[in-house]
């Protein structure tokens, strides 16, 4: 009767099965971290080690539209995170195949 | 202020149509049903998540399996399985039968 994920029951469950893996994190402000996960609760807050947070920044390009600006990734590395829950939009375990 | 005799709704004898067969329940009813389905998540952002509904919660956290991530009709990412936080959701359109 389980379907094809094993053993997940509600969606925390997924989280909980991340926990000291590498996970995928997208943040809101065009913000996305990738990092072990080693804490979390109800609501999202995280915490996190050896992280790498990946910041878009669109430059406006003159003479074009400014949706069309040039996209910059600014990425920057931390030893040990605390992510407050409210902008976390989405969390991807590594991929359990 | 109306007049006391304001006149019945207008000459209709048919009794008040029933319920539709199809498409009636409450949305609860709906999240039960297209557990297990494929759905289409949009975010308030605009960012839209297709995949299998695994399973949700009351604060409309969801957990997705085969998730293709799509911006501007675009797949720009794909993810086995992702956890959404609820707060971000506009709706959970339902993308198959249910």
């Amino acid at each position: 009767m389980d379907t094809s994920s094993a053993g997940i029951q509600e969606p925390f469950d997924l989280i909980r099965l991340s926990l000291n893996e590498r996970v995928f994190v997208k943040l809101r402000g065009d913000r996305e971290l990738t990092g072990v996960l080693h804490a979390y609760d109800g609501h999202m807050n995280l915490i996190m080690s050896a992280v790498e947070e990946t910041i878009m920044v669109v430059e406006p390009v003159e003479g074009a539209p400014h949706s069309q600006g040039s996209v910059n990734y600014v990425k920057r590395k931390m030893e040990m995170l605390f992510v407050r829950g409210d902008g976390v939009i989405l969390v991807s375990p590594p991929s359990r195949t | 202020m109306d007049d006391d005799s304001t006149p019945p709704p207008p000459a209709n004898d048919a009794p008040a149509p029933p319920p539709p067969a199809l498409n009636s329940g409450s949305p609860t009813d709906f999240l039960k049903g297209v557990v297990g389905k494929r759905v289409v998540v949009r975010l308030t952002s605009g960012v839209d998540y297709r995949g299998v509904l695994s399973c949700l919660d009351g604060y409309m956290n969801i957990a997705l399996e085969q998730t293709e991530e799509h911006v501007n009709g675009r797949v720009i990412n794909r993810y086995g399985d992702a956890f959404i936080r609820g707060n971000n959701v506009l709706y959970i359109s339902a993308a198959e039968a249910i």
